[in-house]
């Protein structure tokens, strides 16, 4: 798999040797990494410096003093920001149905320890590539808004009916102007939307919902 | 009937008239009960009156027959005395004396009778002839108040010689020289010679000195006897001064030739007598005595009656049978307790011996035995009971405590026993339920124990092992290119074949490396499913049932440390899936520990909180929330932060893995464990359990799925 690049790697673990071991293991692979010895730790700076638009996800203990490992996934999850930070769960308990719990509230995956570490780190590639493309999906989402947001409203105007597959003529007559506007307005449409057909602005649109 | 309260009220007028019978009942009682009494108290007065008065009658006519013997015996022996006196008068004359000879005889006479004081000799023509004087006599009498006594004399003699025989005159009184007197009569006898008058003898007698030498040798004292003239007049009195207040008398009439004399006697006697009034004084004080006698045995049976009735309530409102027996081993007493125990009547019961219908007949044998130590009386029955087993009547058994003390009459005397009896089936079952409640708790506590420990065990290795595995990942990663020379880097001289033999020999120990720890981590694994088996086991339960299991024990602890267990169950709340016993340990453990908590002299009240409800949390929707607070000392900031270390513990005899355990088990449901801080007072332990898939909570389920949907 293709390392994703300039991405990171966050431990949450309270034992040092465990997390120095990962940040070793993953430096290995060329992989950046961040350790917290707490979910409180790393929650707080969760809090002063939010990650950005970089690819990143979090290898997660599930059992720690203080705040646990579920506790701070439950609070991510409902934050929604565990899309863009997919979350890896590590425990020294063999339990599944902690893990199946977690998995279908939404954890990237669950790992046994002691793991067999390069699947662990190619699950690692995975949820990197999960985030990338999710702040991808992101960022292509944040530009078709913007692309929508620059229409005069004439033009979304024109823009919604000709995506619903009415003849020039006919948006003419609904919108009540020339047939002659309305082909400036769909070009004009075309040309900010950056598509070259009626068709492919179709497609582009439904991306966005 | 008892007008109501509500009538009385509203129309005094109407209660007035309906009152009245309750006073008029209790006086027509009492008036029942005392009239008999007032009627006997009657009667016997009006018998002792009588008995009194009769008494007093009868000793008055005793009297007064006795003094009037007295006077008839007075009487005679004054006319003794005086027949007397006339022979010797008449034998002065004898033999035809002269003067001298006469006067000798004569003063002989008078010597020897005292109530003559003189003695005459007169011719025919009342002349006298010679006299003499009584010795006893100071004073003589003077000529004078002779002549004074001339015309009773001379009246005296006139009767005599008209009679031929001698008479008497009237009494007179003559006055003496000392200024006293004394009250006199005459006597004259005639003096015949050869059938005509020779003369007189004049004798005269002194009243006084006749009662006194007469009749008072022979008066008793507090009597007196006086001569009086039948008109009334007393002449002559000898006797007592007036003693007593009641005077007797009786008289009789002492004729004589030529006059008469009244005797008259009386007798001062005391009245009333003693005797009546010792009588009377004692039937008095019997009386009251008896009344108060009364008194007391009223009251004593009012007490008595009360004291039954007390006893009657007391016996009615047992629940432990009472029974007696005799020294023969019969029953002689039981009480309704008793009866309601056995199913049999006490009529049923009593004078029964043994076998006794409530002993199974399997020990009848062995109940007779112990019934004749007993009765044989050299074994004193236990003060702590002895337990036994009776039959009820439809022939179930049941175990009873029985208690015997020996039954002492008034007398002091031995008569039997007293025996109490309590029915300990439900108490040995309720003991019976409790020991496999707190067996099976106990046994799980071990197991969970075990498994804990085998859990922690392999969290504590698998970290190191990890790591181990980590390293050596991350080294053979590094390894990788360099000594497969694969992916050499044009820019980097190739490695020496040596070297590169080298770092192949170093891969292949790193690979090693990394199998042996995952061979350790599964060999860990493989001891951590063993024993971790039955976690698998997820059952239905409603919380109420998870409570249910444990609060006997708790309720145990509680009422042990003096704590007051408050339990809170929300309504309507799903089952929770979950393993039952797995749940119960940690509820119970964490119900233990806060009770412990508030085991500390300051803490008071103190209180228990069990709560169940719906988790409040969005995220956590379809989970049920336990929470257990105490308000006890608190956790201290360093103990929280290693509260779930394992073997971890503030307590001298604990492991420390009590709450270690509580959160795996309850992480391996899924669940959240946590612990806060409680205001004012105390800690509050709350963790989460997935609720079971019902019907109504289908959707919630279904929106979030949480691990009981996927199993």
């Amino acid at each position: 798999m293709e390392p994703v690049s300039n991405a990171t790697v966050y431990i949450v673990d309270d034992d040092a040797g465990v997390r120095e071991a990962l940040a070793w293991l993953l430096r290995s692979r060329r992989v950046p990494s961040e350790s917290y010895d707490s979910a409180e730790s790393f929650a707080a700076m969760l809090q002063a410096r939010p990650p950005q638009r970089q690819p990143c996800c979090l290898l997660l203990d599930v059992r720690m003093p203080g705040m646990s490992g579920l506790a701070l996934f439950d609070q991510l999850a409902e934050r929604g920001d565990i899309a863009a930070m997919p979350v890896i769960f590590l425990t020294g308990h063999a339990d599944v149905p902690t893990a199946v719990a977690t998995v279908k509230r939404g954890a990237f995956d669950f790992c046994e320890k002691p793991f067999s570490d390069n699947l662990l780190v190619d699950r690692i590639q995975a949820a990197l590539a999960q985030s990338a493309s999710h702040l991808q999906e992101r960022r292509a989402q944040h530009q078709l808004q913007d692309r929508v947001a620059e229409l005069t409203e004439r033009e979304r105007d024109v823009m919604r009916l000709v995506v619903e597959g009415l003849p020039n003529k006919l948006i003419a007559d609904q919108l009540d102007i020339s047939v002659r506007t309305v082909e400036v307005h769909r070009s004009r449409v075309f040309d900010k939307m950056q598509v070259k057909s009626a068709v492919e602005l179709a497609n582009l649109l439904r991306s966005l919902h | 009937m008892t007008p109501s309260t509500a009538t009385t009220s509203a129309d005094p007028s109407t209660a007035a008239p309906a009152n009245p019978p309750q006073p008029w009942r209790r006086w027509h009682s009492a008036w029942r009960r005392w009239s008999l009494w007032t009627l006997l108290v009657g009667l016997v007065g009006a018998m002792l009156i009588t008995l009194v008065w009769l008494a007093g009658r009868y000793e008055a006519s005793q009297v007064q027959s006795k003094l009037e013997r007295d006077t008839a015996d007075a009487v005679a022996d004054i006319r003794t005395a005086f027949s007397h006196n006339l022979q010797s008068l008449q034998a002065l004359q004898s033999g035809d004396p002269d003067l001298a000879s006469w006067e000798h005889r004569a003063a002989g006479l008078l010597s020897l009778r005292r109530e003559l004081v003189r003695v005459e000799w007169r011719d025919t023509q009342l002349r006298v002839r010679a006299h003499v004087e009584t010795p006893y006599r100071v004073v003589p009498s003077d000529p004078e108040t002779r002549a004074a006594a001339q015309s009773d004399i001379a009246l005296a003699c006139a009767n005599a010689r008209r009679i031929g025989a001698a008479s008497y005159s009237g009494s007179y009184f003559q006055p003496q020289s000392d200024g006293m007197g004394s009250e006199m009569m005459e006597l004259c006898v005639p003096l015949l010679e050869n059938g005509r008058y020779t003369g007189f003898l004049t004798a005269t007698y002194a009243l006084q000195n006749v009662l006194v030498d007469v009749v008072a040798t022979s008066l008793q004292r507090g009597q007196e006897v006086s001569f009086t003239e039948p008109d009334g007049t007393r002449l002559a009195l000898v006797g007592a001064t007036r003693r007593g207040s009641r005077m007797f008398q009786a008289q009789q009439l002492l004729d004589l030739p030529g006059t008469a004399l009244m005797l008259r006697m009386g007798s001062w006697h005391s009245a009333p007598s003693v005797f009546p009034n010792v009588l009377t004084a004692l039937v008095t004080a019997v009386m009251v005595v008896l009344v108060r006698d009364n008194r007391r045995r009223l009251r004593a049976e009012r007490d008595l009656g009360d004291a039954l009735a007390f006893r009657k309530a007391m016996e009615d409102s047992l629940v432990i049978g009472l029974r007696a027996r005799d020294l023969q081993g019969r029953i002689t007493y039981v009480n309704p307790a008793f009866c309601d125990m056995v199913g049999f009547t006490a009529q049923e019961l009593v004078g029964q011996g043994a076998p006794l219908p409530y002993w199974p007949p399997e020990l009848a044998q062995e109940y007779g035995a112990r019934q004749q130590v007993r009765l044989s009386g050299q074994q004193v029955p236990p003060r702590e009971g002895y337990e036994s087993v009776f039959m009820r009547r439809d022939g179930t058994r049941f175990p009873v405590m029985i208690y015997e003390a020996p039954l002492i009459n008034a007398q002091g005397l031995h008569t039997g026993w007293m025996g109490s009896f309590l029915d300990v089936s439900e108490q040995r079952r309720v003991e019976e339920l409790s020991r496999t409640s707190h067996d099976r708790l106990q046994a799980t506590a071990r197991l969970a124990t075990v498994g804990e420990m085998a859990s922690l065990l392999s969290h504590e290795l698998n970290q190191p092992l990890a790591a181990i595995s980590s390293y050596a990942s991350g080294s053979l990663n590094l390894l990788e290119p360099v000594a497969d020379g694969a992916a050499e880097s044009p820019h980097q001289p190739p490695l020496p074949e040596p070297l590169r033999g080298d770092l192949r020999e170093v891969r292949t120990a790193m690979q090693r490396i990394a199998q042996q720890a995952e061979r350790a981590g599964r060999v860990i694994k493989s001891v951590h499913d063993f024993v971790r088996r039955r976690d698998q086991s997820r059952e239905t339960v409603t919380t109420q049932a998870l409570l249910d299991a444990v609060m006997p024990l708790i309720r145990l602890q509680a009422r042990k440390l003096g704590v007051q267990v408050q339990v809170a169950v929300e309504a309507g709340l799903p089952a929770a899936l979950c393993d039952r016993t797995m749940v119960e340990q940690v509820l119970l453990n964490l119900a233990r520990n806060a009770m412990q908590a508030m085991d500390d002299a300051r803490i008071h009240p103190r209180v228990l909180e069990l709560r169940v409800a719906r988790a409040a949390s969005n995220a956590s929707r379809g989970w049920i929330e336990f929470t257990v607070a105490d308000c006890g000392v608190g956790i201290p900031e360093d103990v929280a932060a290693q509260l779930f270390t394992p073997f971890f513990t503030t307590r001298a005899e604990g492991m420390g893995l009590g709450l270690s355990l509580c959160r795996t088990v309850v992480e391996q449901h899924g669940g959240f464990l946590g612990h806060a801080r409680r205001e004012p007072r105390g800690t509050v332990f709350t963790f989460t359990l997935p609720a079971a898939p019902a019907e109504t909570a289908a959707a919630g389920a279904a929106a979030l799925p949480g691990p009981a949907s996927t199993r």
